[in-house]
């Protein structure tokens, strides 16, 4: 909370020994400093590098306004390289009401997935394009009910992923110690447990637009199948037996959007080919 | 009165699709009763917006067409309830599935062997090749009908087109049935559109 008249009277209490303290340092630099450092000049500023993007605003405050196209430019050379950091920066510097979800900045947390130039990504792995002539438009994650801005609400991502019961289930533990698995076994789950449900696949698939109160999208049914493939559970053919019906699992019409937006780079619809091809043929 | 009412504390989370909303037949109705309430009617934070908690309004929900609207809108359960699965059944499932490929394989060998024979000499060929087609057709177009015009959201629609769908499909295997036998087939058919 920003308090002005506190922090200028915090401001105003005179401090001796602080001058003194902000002083002797430098002396001492100026002192043992060698003489290539005392050459070292600042590097040049780099000449401006503006860069248009409009960003989807839309308030819950105001409800009866309309989404908008909010337009900010920011000068590059000044900015992160990722389009999380044009983000911060727009926030920070900009428009501290712009609100989006970010938390980790590596690709690892799932929070920063949007829609940017057309592409659902992590906007922390999202290099800006450095091509100041074009704007970069960024929006929410398509299909979804909005929260605020850039936030979408995934409460029904999750119930789904929580229909799936994404947890081990075995009724007949090893007596001591835990469960083993064979190399080959375990190879199974690589490309399936990397997933940081960030919902960039599932809201990129067309089917998962139209049907998303029933088909469960490509990030729930490849972590449904990571459990089938699990060589420790032993629920693999109740968990089949849920996705026999039309509209959880084949709805999927092999359309690749999610193996192709996946920020991680991982194929949920092989893991999806998979499930069906177990299904056929168990 | 009392129905709705009950409903408005019964259903506490509601979801309002905030793309749509602004020009919502809701939004309209919340801009009404807030002038007829003259007060804050829901408590609306920033943080959930879209959750409309409605069991702090300070008034019961006034008009029936507001509660009909809020109750198309609801995500079933609480947040923290898991989705449900449709009853299972094999045969809308895998075997549906595995049907449709088997069938989309067949079609290839069952094509060329129409191509390089005559359907006068071979008429259970001919047969074969019209029912596989128009079975294939069938599964193709009710899929698009499960995708686009679920009965589920299409009360009126999603059922007629389903039916018409059928009648379709049944009137065509009526057709094929009299056109291979009483005329030349439908090889025959490809055969002379082909060549004229």
């Amino acid at each position: 909370m920003f308090r002005p008249s506190a922090s200028s009277a915090l401001r105003s209490i005179p401090s001796s020994s602080r001058l003194v303290a902000s002083s002797a340092p430098s002396a001492s630099r100026a002192f043992h400093a060698t003489a290539s450092a005392s050459l070292a000049t600042p590097a040049e500023s780099k000449s401006a590098q503006v860069k248009e993007f409009k960003i989807y605003r839309w308030n819950p405050d105001t409800p009866s306004e309309k989404p908008k196209l909010q337009s900010y430019k920011v000068d590059l050379s000044q900015c992160g390289p990722m389009m999380l950091d044009a983000l911060i920066k727009i926030k920070n510097e900009l428009d501290p009401t712009l609100t989006f979800r970010r938390s980790c900045r590596e690709g690892i947390c799932g929070s920063c997935a949007m829609n940017i130039d057309g592409v659902n990504t992590l906007a922390c792995l999202c290099r800006i394009d450095k091509d100041t002539n074009k704007d970069s438009k960024v929006y929410p994650l398509p299909h979804m009910y909005i929260v605020k801005d850039l936030v979408p609400d995934l409460t029904h991502f999750y119930k789904q992923y929580k229909s799936i019961e994404p947890f081990l289930k075995n009724d007949n533990p090893p007596a001591q110690g835990e469960f083993l698995q064979t190399q080959e076994d375990r190879k199974k789950l690589d490309g399936m447990y990397e997933c940081i449900l960030c919902a960039c696949c599932s809201t990129s698939c067309p089917s998962y637009w139209w049907n998303q109160d029933q088909y469960l999208g490509p990030a729930v049914l490849m972590q449904a199948y990571r459990w089938m493939a699990d060589s420790r559970d032993s629920y693999g053919a109740e968990r089949k037996e849920k996705m026999q019906n039309t509209m959880s699992l084949y709805r999927c019409h092999t359309i690749f959007n999610c193996s192709r937006t996946c920020p991680k780079g991982l194929n949920p619809a092989m893991a999806i080919a998979k499930m069906k091809l177990e299904m056929a043929t168990e | 009165m009392d129905r709705r009412r009950e409903l408005s504390q019964r259903w506490s989370w509601i979801i309002i699709e905030a793309n749509h909303f602004y020009n919502s037949p809701l939004a309209s109705a919340f801009a009404q009763m807030q002038k007829q309430t003259a007060c804050d009617v829901f408590h609306v934070s920033s943080v959930s917006v879209n959750h409309i908690n409605l069991s702090s309004s300070l008034t019961p929900v006034p008009s029936t067409f507001f509660c009909d609207r809020l109750f198309a809108a609801i995500l079933k359960g609480t947040v923290n309830d898991a989705t449900s699965f449709p009853s299972p059944s094999k045969s809308h499932g895998s075997y549906h599935w595995a049907f449709e490929r088997v069938l989309s394989a067949a079609l290839v060998p069952v094509t060329v062997g129409a191509a390089v024979s005559t359907g006068s000499a071979y008429p259970i060929m001919d047969g074969i090749l019209a029912i596989s087609l128009i079975i294939h057709s069938h599964i193709g177009f009710d899929s698009c009908l499960v995708d686009y015009l679920h009965p589920r959201k299409f009360k009126l629609v999603g059922p007629l087109a389903q039916w018409l769908l059928k009648i379709a499909t049944g009137l065509s295997v009526w057709g094929v049935y009299e056109f291979n036998t009483n005329d030349i087939g439908l090889t025959e058919l490809v055969r002379r559109m082909w060549t004229a």
